[in-house]
């Protein structure tokens, strides 16, 4: 492994890589906790890959294991209660092979990530100048004088104001949307190959939010670097990811690139959650459509499609067996499902559930408030 | 904008929830500067409506919807709520208020009291207004009131007991232990005891001190408990009292108390005596206060009264018994302390007695209003909230809010902490109690498309100002004021072929502790001139129905 000691952490990494060489391959990774109810596969057999310059949203409500895949790509969890199995690799370098010394080595230069709460991420007692600067000192070796000018310099490239004075200031002193940009701003010091981003503007306000979001797709395409963004809001990615990953109960549902998936969406999982969603072109006092229930726990083995019980679509066979991830017309989208969304097996599948009064006339699910 | 005005508020006849110029002020600790997050509000419901109130975090708008609720009281301004003022009422008349006016807070878990049953949670409001409607105020309105002196009381005591207790008792052991070998000693039958025994002697004195210690605890207990658990449960246990029967006794316990502290006073002598009159002094001052108590507030007499003597009668018997020769002061010292200890477990026993009845006569309405919300009441009603999603528990919160059938419920961020499928459920519930109960809404959020889903009516806030008022449909057709604008492009589209155009603006508000002049937003507004600077926009309408306070609406006749 080589570490660039010379890449420059502003301009990010040189473009004469090849641009087509996956940075990111996860291959059949799972990842299953140890709990008192049994064992719970919080991922379950994911594999995509990413090349640089592109931008992935992993979409999923909560408990869908966005996150952990995340973590488990980072190798972040705990190793008490958890087994990862799976192969990913970042930039060749087999994550999973790598001891404690060396993926400290591999966080900061390699992959870097943003988390969802700004404060909880900073030290409250170190001053934000010394943060920025603490990851080029380690892994740069670069002066305290040299860390301090280019972390000057990071703070004015995600939008600081005055970041002169910000350098001495404490975490405490700046708004929420302020700590995410010094947190980004640590995550982009040392000038990584990938950047995972977790939730990173849901604790925050909307006109904050397109601001980090815009922050973050600059900083993307400006350094030609691979981003991951997970989010539960559709609306998040639509604008700022080229690919989407749509997560539940620990599977991907469906992977395309945006504009198909939002266009053609096949999974009936993708179409329920973008129909919750409340759009300002509805007028107001529009019912939303809901996705009744909850996702299910992943203890124990789970037969037939994961999302069935809350499916407008499922029939029986859903219920006995699991769907395959199946290609579309698209190139690079594939979807999981026997009844797709806009299909006439979809079409016949919702008029069987009518009849059969599963559903309501208006399309709804029964019982369901 | 950073308007004030009140063009926008409608006759108050025709109004069921009205605030005018309200206006919350923080102070800095010690620096005299002051945080101005809410500077001359108006907001006005009419009744079975839904007001938006929206804008960036720092705005004033979760501040707006607690100054309504008066937590805390707003710095200046009225607010009506069906034709009362409510700034200038006390705090138990306002509490008073509470049935009616109910919140629905952005963060469901820790709304709701981790360590209490779905049960009690939901019945808690409907258990406290039925004690209040039979003149016996529920322990937990008790503690609210009395609640800084017995938790300091109880921190203090608490502890020391803890330790002081086995301490005591390991004492009393090798005093009785020292004494038999002491005497032993005496007859020479084991010699070699002579010595240890000079030091066994310790332990008599380190018995006596601790016994000592315990007592003087007691003692603090009475005055911080007493004033607490025996006149809640008293008033539980027995009801309504006549003034005239709780007066005579209040009377009757003062002079016992009294006639007690004179009688006993000099039957010890030495460190012991102070000891037991400080005991004495701390009872006899509860009955005294009881008395004060019902004589200044004579509905409440019977239950004092009674209270009183109950207490009094008690302790007299103890003291009377201090009052005999032959009886060891020690033992009296130790009946003392177990009489205490029992009326303290009789007592707790009568409230979790009550507590169960009136626990089991809520059941039924609690588990109609969990099946209003969408919830089990056979899984739920004794499982604790953090075993619920925070969909659940906001559904929880919901049914808690909505058990006294409340006219107006003020929702501070209900769904902001929730997962889009879930904040669609939440959403549509609320909708669907709001026909069903025909509630007045003020819901408070940060995001766009949730507001204009709910709403009735939109108020836009800026820095602790309103920018605009206006219905949803047309604020977010034609925004108004600039500020409106802006917001409205930064919302996210879940669709990858709108563009997302944020109006470029300062990143972060100014500071409300000292806010531009004339109009607050001018510091970040694209159309802001010197005008803007120098004289604070007034609200006015400039399409039907349609309020701004800006000098250069993007609506209207004056828009270019």
């Amino acid at each position: 492994m080589s570490y660039t000691n010379g890449s420059d952490p502003i301009g990010g990494v040189s473009d004469t890589v090849d641009d087509h060489a996956p940075v990111l391959v996860v291959k059949n990774l799972t990842t299953t906790f140890a709990t008192p109810r049994g064992p719970l596969t919080a991922v379950d057999d994911v594999s995509f890959t990413l090349r640089r310059g592109t931008a992935l949203g992993i979409v999923g409500e909560s408990g869908s294991g966005k996150s952990v895949t995340a973590r488990s790509i980072m190798r972040l969890l705990p190793k008490s209660n958890v087994t990862t199995t799976g192969e990913v690799s970042i930039n060749g370098i087999d994550m999973m092979a790598l001891s404690a010394k060396e993926l400290r080595a591999m966080w900061g230069p390699e992959v870097a990530m943003v988390f969802q709460d700004p404060l909880g991420s900073l030290n409250p007692v170190m001053r934000i100048g010394d943060q920025v600067a603490e990851g080029l000192r380690i892994h740069h070796k670069v002066s305290r004088k040299e860390a301090r000018a280019t972390a000057l310099q990071l703070l004015r490239s995600v939008g600081i104001p005055s970041p002169q004075t910000r350098l001495d200031e404490y975490p405490h002193q700046l708004s929420g949307g302020m700590r995410q940009r010094v947190v980004i701003a640590i995550a982009l010091s040392c000038g990584p190959k990938l950047l995972i981003a977790d939730e990173p503007t849901t604790a925050l306000d909307v006109t904050v939010q397109a601001q980090i979001l815009d922050l973050l797709s600059d900083q993307q395409s400006e350094r030609h670097m691979p981003l991951v963004l997970i989010t539960h809001d559709l609306g998040v990615v639509a604008g700022r990811t080229q690919e989407v990953i749509v997560m539940y109960a620990g599977r991907i549902m469906e992977r395309a690139r945006t504009p198909v998936l939002f266009r053609d969406m096949k999974m009936p999982y993708t179409e329920a959650l973008f129909r919750s969603i409340p759009k300002v072109e509805y007028p107001s006092h529009t019912k939303l459509a809901i996705i009744p229930g909850r996702p299910p726990t992943m203890v124990g083995a789970v037969r037939g499609c994961r999302f069935a019980p809350r499916c407008r679509y499922a029939q029986s066979r859903c219920v006995e067996e699991e769907p395959e991830l199946t290609p579309a017309v698209d190139r690079d989208h594939v979807y999981r499902c026997f009844y797709p969304v806009g299909t006439p097996e979809g079409e016949q599948a919702l008029e069987i559930n009518r009849s059969n009064g599963r559903l309501t006339p208006e399309g709804e699910l029964v019982g369901v408030s | 904008m950073a308007g004030t005005g009140k063009a926008h508020l409608r006759d108050p006849e025709q109004t069921l929830l009205r605030a005018e110029d309200l206006v919350v002020e923080f102070p800095i600790g010690g620096t005299g500067a002051k945080v101005h997050a809410v500077s001359g509000i108006s907001i006005d419901l009419v009744e079975g409506e839904t007001l938006g109130l929206v804008g960036e975090s720092g705005c004033g708008k979760s501040t707006t919807g607690k100054a309504i609720m008066a937590i805390p009281k707003p710095t200046s301004g009225s607010i009506k709520l069906d034709q009362v003022e409510l700034t200038s009422l006390d705090d138990e008349s306002l509490r008073r208020t509470r049935p009616v006016l109910q919140m629905i807070f952005q963060d469901p878990i820790s709304a709701l009291n981790p360590r209490r049953t779905v049960r009690d949670i939901i019945a808690e409001p409907l258990v406290v207004w039925w004690e209040e409607e039979e003149g016996r105020p529920a322990t937990s309105v008790l503690f609210e009131r009395y609640g800084r002196l017995f938790q300091r009381v109880a921190g203090v005591i608490t502890k020391p007991l803890h330790y002081l207790m086995p301490l005591a008792f390991a004492a009393l052991v090798l005093w009785i232990v020292s004494e038999a070998v002491e005497q032993r000693a005496w007859e020479g039958a084991l010699g070699w005891t002579q010595v240890p025994a000079q030091i066994i002697g310790f332990p008599v004195l380190a018995a006596l001190v601790a016994i000592g210690a315990v007592l003087l605890a007691m003692g603090l207990l009475w005055l911080g408990l007493g004033f607490i658990v025996p006149f809640g449960v008293v008033s539980k246990v027995l009801g309504k009292v006549s003034p005239a029967v709780g007066l005579a006794a209040a009377a009757f316990a003062t002079a016992t108390a009294v006639f007690m502290v004179w009688r006993t006073w000099n039957s010890f002598t030495g460190w012991p005596a102070w000891v037991l009159r400080f005991h004495l002094i701390g009872i006899a001052a509860v009955v005294v206060a009881w008395f004060v108590a019902s004589l200044l507030k004579p509905s409440r007499a019977g239950a004092s009264g009674i209270a009183a003597a109950l207490v009094a009668v008690v302790a007299l018997q103890a003291f009377y018994l201090a009052g005999l020769d032959g009886v060891p002061k020690l033992g009296v010292f130790v009946l003392s302390a177990v009489i205490d200890l029992v009326l303290f477990r009789l007592v707790r026993k009568q409230a979790a007695v009550r507590a169960e009845e009136l626990r089991a006569r809520a059941e039924p309405k609690v588990r109609e209003m969990l099946e209003t919300v969408g919830i089990n009441p056979d899984t739920a009603l004794d499982r604790k909230p953090y075993e619920f999603s925070g969909g659940q528990a906001q559904r929880l919160s919901i049914a808690r809010a909505l058990i006294l059938d409340p006219k107006v419920i003020i929702c501070d961020e209900p769904v902001s902490a929730l997962d889009v499928s879930v904040q669609a459920q939440i959403l549509n519930l609320l909708e669907e109690m709001k026909a069903r109960y025909g509630l007045t809404l003020v819901f408070i959020a940060h995001d766009l498309a949730v507001v204009k889903n709910v709403s009735d009516r939109v108020a836009v806030m800026y820095l602790g100002k309103i920018c605009e008022v206006a219905r949803p449909d047309e604020l977010f057709a034609n925004p108004a004021h600039p500020y409106s604008q802006l917001l409205l492009s930064a919302i996210p589209h879940p669709d990858p072929l709108i563009e997302a155009h944020v109006t470029q603006v300062a990143a972060d508000l100014p500071s409300p502790v000292d806010p531009p002049s004339g109009c607050r937003f001018r510091t970040r507004c694209p159309l802001a001139q010197e005008r803007c600077a120098s004289e604070e926009p007034e609200i006015r309408e400039v399409a039907p129905e349609q309020f701004v306070a800006c000098h250069f609406p993007l609506v209207g006749e004056a828009a270019q």
